[in-house]
């Protein structure tokens, strides 16, 4: 599997996979969510059918990738993430852990750049799946609990960014901010890539020498009830359980490689 | 209030509200790089500077602080304006 030949194969559908992925993004921003826009009148109707043509054209994503061979997955525990009103937590490992939890979770919902909001080509689905925007400031925290509450089930990524390779886990507190303020329980899903890819300031066409496999592993519900006391400030109790959450990600990432 | 009844408040506020040793904080100490505030940490201490004040604080205020210093400048102004 590690011939040059297949690496050589692997860079090219990469590097095709990437372009279909833009291309089918504007055909989703120029021609299906216009469409969208003119026949479902009622917000509802329009977000819950946007949220499932975006989570369709991720499936077909990941599907791709798989299919032609870039890399490997499985899934555990997956049921587990087919209720409502989670607020689910993940590290971060890869480009494309994002697109693979938006295609595993129905009714997904994500805190989502200010800037797609103004860019021509993602404003249209952003605006119909109805995601966060954090261009709000403190008010993200309000928008994500109240999302949760009506039943979307958010995807945070505590790391805020993607995981800098042979660097300890550092969370921020957004996540654990919301699971205080919100009294909402945590669903964690624990992201293994070995062989790493697509890392933060790797470049995409530096392919790892064989194909990597991806492990997605749900955990069982993390309850905030134990950090919810009247003594203890809400931001202190942010804190600790954005202290216990990297602890615990950490021990569990260690446990599964 | 004076300048110096101002920051042993923000001192105590820090401490009991993000558990930030005092022994950390100094005046030219950066909220966000040195002392670790994020911007709902922020807000939580921009209820606190309302209950010490009286007065709601403008989120332009805050937004344009860095330091402890900072803090302590933009709510003598506050309540001095107040007095």
């Amino acid at each position: 599997m590690s011939s040059p030949l297949n690496r050589a194969w692997r860079i090219f559908a990469t590097g095709f996979c990437f372009t279909s992925f833009g291309l089918g993004g504007l055909l989703l921003g120029l021609v299906i969510f216009p469409l969208i826009r003119l026949t479902v009148r009622e917000p509802a109707a329009r977000r819950r059918i946007s949220r499932n043509v975006i989570r369709l054209a991720f499936q077909l994503f990941v599907e791709q990738m798989r299919v032609m061979g870039i890399y490997t997955y499985e899934l555990r525990n997956i049921e587990r993430l087919k209720r409502d009103g989670l607020l689910i937590v993940a590290n971060h490992p890869t480009l494309i852990d994002v697109v693979f939890l938006m295609s595993l979770v129905r009714n997904a919902d994500c805190v989502v750049k200010a800037a797609l909001w103004r860019n021509p080509f993602t404003r249209g689905p952003v605006q119909a799946a109805d995601y966060v925007s954090n261009g709000s400031g403190p008010e993200v925290v309000d928008a994500c609990i109240a999302s949760v509450r009506k039943g979307s089930n958010l995807i945070i990524f505590p790391e805020g960014t993607r995981t800098v390779p042979g660097c300890p886990l550092s969370f921020q507190r957004g996540a654990g901010n919301l699971a205080v303020r919100g009294a909402l329980a945590l669903t964690p899903v624990y992201i293994e890539c070995s062989p790493i890819m697509l890392t933060k300031g790797g470049k995409w066409y530096r392919v790892p020498l064989r194909p990597p496999h991806f492990v997605f592993t749900v955990g069982e519900d993390i309850p905030v009830a134990p950090y919810l006391r009247s003594d203890l400030p809400l931001a202190l109790a942010a804190r600790h359980l954005t202290q216990d959450l990297e602890r615990h990600f950490a021990q569990e990432l260690l446990r599964h490689g | 209030m004076n300048r110096e009844q101002i920051y042993a408040w923000i001192v105590g506020v820090l401490h009991e509200t993000f558990e930030i040793d005092p022994a950390d904080v100094k005046p030219e100490s950066n909220l966000y790089t040195d002392l670790d505030i994020d911007s709902i940490d922020a807000v939580d201490l921009m209820l606190r500077a309302k209950e010490l004040t009286g007065k709601r604080m403008q989120p332009d205020v805050f937004k344009t602080v860095r330091t402890v210093q900072d803090v302590v400048e933009a709510l003598y102004g506050v309540m001095a304006e107040a007095a």
